[in-house]
């Protein structure tokens, strides 16, 4: 084990630490809860800091990776895959001795077990989500300090946000399928357990229920994966199975089975040799549809924890939480981890099953900015936003662009957290999530408006802002994918739509909060935007950080100038140095797509400047267009739109009812029928017994009786013979004499 | 001390306590109540210490059955009447072994592995527990304590037993006191639901005692020197799982005789209606016992009985057994979804996680999916130690379910869940604590329910994809209910529970080793039990492996493994008939 595997093991558990401390004296702690979880999530980031200079700065030599056959420590690199700091031990190991023991002369050996390790593997693409992680983490944990200032919660919420980080830094450093099930559910825990965080009131409780069943229902689909791969391949760690099932090309180990149909065989990754059941003898193997069903499994649990369409459902409800929450969990780390599976798990996904998870991110993206367009309450906008650009991710990753939908997944936990705690802070201020109410209110808070601006720019696209690039980098992707088979246009066309609507739905949020003037209907000290003031330095630290990062982290080393011109972004090489290495990667930027990344931005802000624009600005308020005009104009679409294109009820109608009209009907089943039936039996049985009762009595008594009496009447018959008269016995002796001889002659001579 | 003094010191310490309970005045209840605590705290130490010795000495983890030919007792004598008298007795092997009717060749045979030791200690946590719990029972409290022992005395004795006989004495002894516990100190329906689990369960018993008498009097001939006429478990074990003195048609009756009698006692589906009644009526500590404890004797007559003494019935039905354990599974979290009856929920609950003991027992693919002449055991072992673990889990949190609801039980006097709410806000310490142990039963990993339910639905998926999605969609119907059950106990708001007390130390002392178990078990379960129990079941597995492989292959003669073992039916019969004439 490499010092820096042990340096990230700590930074794991470190956070779990502090939680357990949390958890015992959280009475005792009381408000100093904050210091620990923040001090423990701090000293994470810092060993992530230093692992990731090491990473990048000494051992992996990633400025040369990636451009097919180089001389130097890049080429060693390409046949040996990028740098890994591994570390593992055995969870359970189960099942030898069941196996039976090998009788060698001299020695007994048991056979092998089957192991489930527990393991962190941190390569380039974990170290860059530590970093992120826990960087991102760290400042929401000091935004929290003042948002959730006057909270009688607030200890019991640092205690759960340490344990997220726990959970969430676990599930990017596991090194095995296995592991990542397990802390996918503790994040949906924590999720769970920080929806429902105010859980006085109702409507967060059920928000809380949805959010872990929606995701129950994917994981059930990652169940099924998690089985099939264990059962035919035996194990489940992310780098055997990577390197096994394919070539050094890319080509799938196939050999034709019995029946014809393809079977993938599992190989050792440094040998090639195939790798053998030690007890069978037999070479570990899946047929190609399982592979795809298990691919497709997996990827279920990845649509859920991604709020992917069509289990997109639970992360707009899921705002019921506070604010940081829906920042940190909900925007930049938790939900962004199906697309880190994605990624992680990339050459295990058959070509059908990219295809899938390519169509299910444009679809996802699509829905995701339409309802966002017509929502009123800024956090679900957000929410929307969020649901919409992970599918850009998803698409991205399905596309083959590897590196850009992962590229994407951190610019956008930058400036997607920058957004909801300026959201947050906003609300900190004026207490509505309503934007009918407000208004103007850039004059009364800048910093916060500034740092909302930055992070609007960045999510729309704008050149030299963190999403431009990561996007740039997307559409080039679908592009590639496009020219090579032009049947799936949408794959470029559902991305482009997006584009538009994501800057149109970003700038029309933020020139409805802080632009213009209130228009809430209530004056004086009912008016929020009268009563709004800057939050405290504490909030808006973090968000000016935030901000700066959302500028830079997209940045090429030429000062953000766009790839076409130079090389592309710092962050996108370095996750691409860990590209799966059959992947062609980074097919050339190109000028039709940065065009179409500039046109989307361009065409989606300037369609938001002319509906929503303060009236004060003379050129557009003489061509401005009405929202309301166009609501009134296509009314069904807007209902459509305001209903979510009604999959809550859809769901209630298909799901949620069927189920508990099962269980009710069930229980009613199980308490006439099933214990009917033993209710039944014990009656009849009690009622056999009864008429065998009276059988007893009449019948078998009877007869006994019956068999008494007449002893009895021939004992009264008897009685006339027993008179006691000496004279009437000798007559009956002398006739019973006198009959007997007669007999007896009769006997001798007959 | 001798071995057999130590193991019947487990039975006898609290029969000891239940004669000082029937002592002690009619006035000291504080006695009555120190007695049983001590006895009951006495037998948790004494299988820690078992567990101490179990652990350190290399012979007393050797397979049951080299520990019982080390204790051989010497037959000696013929026709019928066989004489015994014991041979040699290894020190601390934790076995013994002594002539208790020797005309029938009955014996006090007792002995422990590493399965049952880990259910004896169940056995005495939870009974410490549950005494400890009791505190507040102030009716008859004689007999109320003696009773409590004698339950405690024969469900250790049951985990005991390596003789048929015995195990069935013990067995049948422990529905006595558990009828008068739920018929004199139980809730309103008492004498129903008291009268329904004697009976139900008697009526499951005697399929055991059938299926007991058959393995006893079959007529298999002689294979190695074995003619029958034994309840020896060990010994049968070993019988069945080396030659074919029992054919697959007799197993397969066998299997199905001890399937009912042991699908009763679990419970599962369609035998399980006795459970909710008697939950709901028992008192608390009865209701922790009866979940914690009396449910793993069903899984444990399968794991010791049921499988292994009819290991090609077991396999020939394998199918049937694993569609009614997923049914069960699903069927109950279904049902408990329903409930209003905060404790009917919970008992419906144990019979959907004692569908994965079934499950986990029955996922038998032991072969390669490739080729079907390899075997390969791992995977049906990773779903027996998943059974194993599903009873030590359920064991823990099922208990300590049911003793939460027994705590809000007797402040707020009601179990309905729509009446309760809003706890979390009055009792934060109760409140954390439910969370840990439900989220247990739920199966969140990290958690104890985890590791069982994962072993098994990975071990399911082996054995049929299409069983395992099922059992593993029951993931989703049991976070439904617990989650739609802690939104209903403890989130919320509601008025009229705001002057509850929240726990106090006894009921504190009560929940905290449930908690921190709930949490080790499913954290460290390899070092914790695996290690020690694993091995013992592996043993099991191979036992039932080696025994199908004699039996089943269809059209084939088994190979006879030595001399003498695994003679051909045909053969078998020809012996038969030899020696008749």
């Amino acid at each position: 084990m490499k010092w820096q595997a042990g340096l990230y093991l700590i930074a794991v558990l470190v956070p779990l630490f502090a939680f357990a401390v949390q958890a015992v004296f959280l009475r005792g702690l009381k408000r100093r809860c904050v210091v620990v979880a923040t001090a423990a999530v701090g000293f994470s980031c810092l060993l992530s800091v230093i692992g990731f200079v090491d990473y990048f700065g000494f051992e992996a030599a990633w400025l040369s990776a990636g451009h097919g056959v180089q001389s130097g420590p890049g080429a060693r690199e390409a046949e040996t895959g990028p740098v890994v700091w591994r570390a593992s031990a055995d969870w359970v190991v189960l099942g030898g001795a069941a196996a039976g023991t090998e009788d060698r002369p001299g020695l007994t050996v048991a056979k092998p077990s089957l192991v489930i390790p527990l393991g962190i593997a941190v390569d380039n693409l974990g170290v860059i989500m530590f970093l992120m992680v826990t960087f991102v983490a760290t400042l929401i944990h000091v935004y929290s300090i003042g948002y959730m200032h006057a909270d009688p919660g607030y200890p019991r919420f640092f205690a759960y946000l340490s344990l997220f980080t726990f959970s969430m830094l676990g599930l990017v450093a596991s090194s095995n399928l296995f592991m990542t099930f397990l802390f996918w559910e503790l994040v949906g825990l924590c999720s769970y357990l920080l929806i429902g965080f105010w859980y006085q009131e109702k409507a967060n409780c059920v928000a809380a229920n949805k959010a872990f069943l929606v995701n129950r229902v994917g994981d059930l689909g990652m169940m099924v994966g998690l089985g099939l791969l264990w059962s035919t391949l035996g194990t489940l760690t992310f780098e055997e199975i990577n390197q096994g099932l394919r070539d050094g090309s890319g080509q799938w180990n196939v050999k034709t089975g019995d029946e014809g149909r393809d079977v993938v065989v599992l190989q050792e990754a440094r040998s090639g040799e195939p790798v053998v059941n030690p007890i069978t003898q037999e070479r570990r193997q899946i047929p190609m549809g399982l592979l795809t069903l298990a691919g497709l499994g997996i990827f279920a649990g990845c649509v859920g924890k991604s709020a992917q369409f069509p289990l997109h459902v639970w992360l707009p409800d899921a705002m019921a939480g506070p604010t940081p929450v829906s920042a940190l969990i909900h925007a930049a780390t938790m939900v962004a981890a199906g697309v880190f599976l994605v990624g992680r798990f990339y050459p295990l996904f058959t070509e059908e099953v990219l295809l899938v998870i390519a169509y299910t991110g444009g679809i996802t993206l699509l829905i995701g900015a339409t309802i966002a367009v017509v929502q009123t309450d800024y956090k679900q906008v957000l929410a929307y936003s969020t649901v919409s650009q992970l599918g850009f991710m998803m698409l991205g990753l399905g596309v083959g662009g590897w590196a850009a939908g992962l590229f994407h997944l951190v610019t956008h936990a930058f400036f997607k957290a920058l957004l909801f705690l300026c959201a947050g802070s906003v609300y900190h201020s004026v207490h509505t999530y309503e934007m009918p109410e407000l208004g103007g209110l850039l004059k009364k808070m800048p910093t916060t408006a500034y740092a909302m601006l930055v992070g609007t720019l960045a999510i729309s696209g704008a050149p030299f802002f963190a999403g431009f690039y990561s996007k740039d980098a997307i559409l080039t992707a679908a592009l590639a994918r496009v020219h090579e088979s032009p049947e799936h246009m949408l794959l470029f066309v559902l991305p482009a739509i997006g584009g538009v609507l994501t800057a149109f739905y970003m700038f029309r949020l933020w020139l409805l909060i802080f632009s213009g003037e209130s228009r809430s209907k209530h004056l004086g000290q009912g008016d929020p935007v009268a009563r709004a003031y800057e939050s405290p330095e504490i909030m808006t630290r973090p968000l000016v950080i935030l901000a700066v990062c959302s500028i830079f982290v997209g940045w090429t080393v030429q000062l953000g100038l766009p790839p076409v011109i130079g090389p592309r972004p710092v962050l996108e090489q370095m996750l691409e140095y860990g590209a799966p290495a059959w992947l062609e990667q980074g097919q050339g930027p190109h000028w039709l797509a940065l065009g179409a990344s500039l046109a989307v931005a361009g065409i989606g802000a300037g369609l938001a400047l002319l509906y929503y624009a303060p009236s004060g600005l003379p050129h557009f308020t003489a061509r401005r267009l009405s929202a309301a005009h166009a609501a009134e104009t296509y009314p069904v679409l807007q209902q459509f739109l305001l209903k979510k294109w009604y999959f809550d009820p859809l769901y209630a109608f298909l799901f949620v009812r069927p189920t508990r009209a099962l269980a009710r009907l069930f229980a009613r089943f199980d308490q006439t029928l099933v214990d009917g039936l033993v209710n039944t039996a014990a009656a009849a049985t009690a009622l056999l017994s009864r008429l065998e009762g009276y059988f007893d009595q009449f019948a078998v008594d009877g007869l006994v009786n019956l068999l008494a009496r007449a002893v009895y009447r021939l004992g009264e018959l008897s009685r006339l013979i027993q008179t006691g008269r000496l004279r009437t016995y000798l007559l009956f002796l002398t006739i019973m004499l006198v009959g007997l001889f007669a007999g007896v002659i009769a006997w001798v001579h007959g | 001390m001798s071995d057999n003094l130590l193991l019947s010191a487990l039975w006898l310490i609290p029969v000891i306590g239940m004669i000082a309970v029937l002592i002690v005045p009619r006035s000291r209840l504080d006695l009555m109540r120190w007695i049983s605590l001590g006895s009951t705290f006495a037998v948790l130490v004494l299988a820690v210490v078992i567990l101490g010795i179990y652990l350190d000495r290399p012979e007393a983890q050797t397979s049951l059955r080299e520990r019982g030919a080390q204790n051989a007792l010497l037959a000696v004598g013929g026709e019928g009447a066989v004489e015994v008298a014991e041979s040699k007795s290894g020190s601390f092997d934790l076995m013994a072994r002594s002539p208790w009717i020797p005309f029938f060749n009955i014996q006090y045979y007792i002995g422990v592995d590493g399965v049952n030791l880990s259910l004896i200690l169940l056995t005495a946590l939870i009974a410490f527990l549950a005494c400890l719990a009791s505190w507040n029972i102030t009716h008859q409290p004689k007999g109320y304590y003696s009773l409590f022992l004698l339950l405690t005395a024969s469900m250790t004795g049951v985990f005991l037993s390596l003789d048929l006989i015995l195990f069935y004495v013990f067995f049948e002894v422990m529905l006595l006191p558990m009828y008068f516990l739920i018929a004199i100190w139980g809730g309103p329906m008492r004498d129903y639901a008291a009268i329904k689990f004697l009976l139900y369960t008697l009526f499951g018993s005697v399929f055991i005692l059938v299926a007991i008498l058959i393995l006893y009097f079959y007529p298999g001939g002689s294979v190695r020197g074995f003619q029958g006429h034994s309840f020896d478990l060990v010994e049968l074990t070993s019988v069945v799982t080396e030659s074919g003195y029992y054919p697959r048609s007799v197993q397969g009756w066998v299997f199905l005789l001890f399937l009912v009698g042991f699908l009763v006692k679990l419970p599962s589906f369609p035998f399980h209606t006795w459970l909710p009644d008697a939950h709901v009526e028992a008192p608390t500590p009865i209701s922790m016992i009866l979940a914690g404890i009396l449910l793993k004797i069903g899984g444990y007559g399968m794991v010791r009985l049921a499988w292994p003494l009819a290991p090609a019935g077991a396999y020939d039905w394998s199918m049937v057994v694993a569609a009614i354990g997923v049914f069960s599974i699903l069927y109950g979290a279904l049902v408990a979804m329903a409930q209003n009856d905060f404790k009917k929920l919970v008992a419906y609950s144990s019979v959907s996680h004692m569908g994965f003991v079934t499950l986990g027992m029955a996922s038998m693919a032991l072969f390669s999916p490739v080729d079907s002449s390899r075997l390969d055991p791992r995977y049906y072992a990773f779903g027996v130690n998943g059974a194993m673990f599903m009873m030590l889990a359920h064991g823990i949190t099922s208990a300590g379910m049911f003793f939460l609801v027994g705590v809000i039980y007797d402040r707020a006097k009601t179990r309905e869940l729509d009446k309760l709410g809003g706890l979390n806000n009055v009792m934060p310490l109760y409140g954390s604590m439910s969370y840990v142990i439900f989220f247990g039963a739920m199966g969140l990993p990290g958690l104890c329910g985890f590791v069982a339910e994962v072993f098994v639905v990975l071990a399911a998926f082996h054995y049929s994809v299409s069983l395992g999605t099922l059992a593993a969609a029951a993931m989703i119907l049991t976070a439904g209910y617990i989650l739609w059950t802690i939104q209903r106990v403890f989130l919320g708001r509601n008025e009229s529970w705001k002057d509850l007390p929240d726990l106090n130390a006894r009921e504190f002392l009560i929940a905290v080793p449930l908690v921190i178990l709930t949490i080790a078990l499913g954290i460290f379960p390899q070092a914790l039990i695996l290690n020690w129990v694993g091995p013992s079941v592996d043993q099991t597995v191979q036992g039932i492996v080696s025994a199908r492989e004699l039996n089943v292959q269809p059209g084939q003669i088994p190979a006879p493994r030595s001399a003498g073992a695994g003679l051909p039916a045909g053969a078998r019969a020809a012996v038969a008939q030899a020696q008749e004439h």
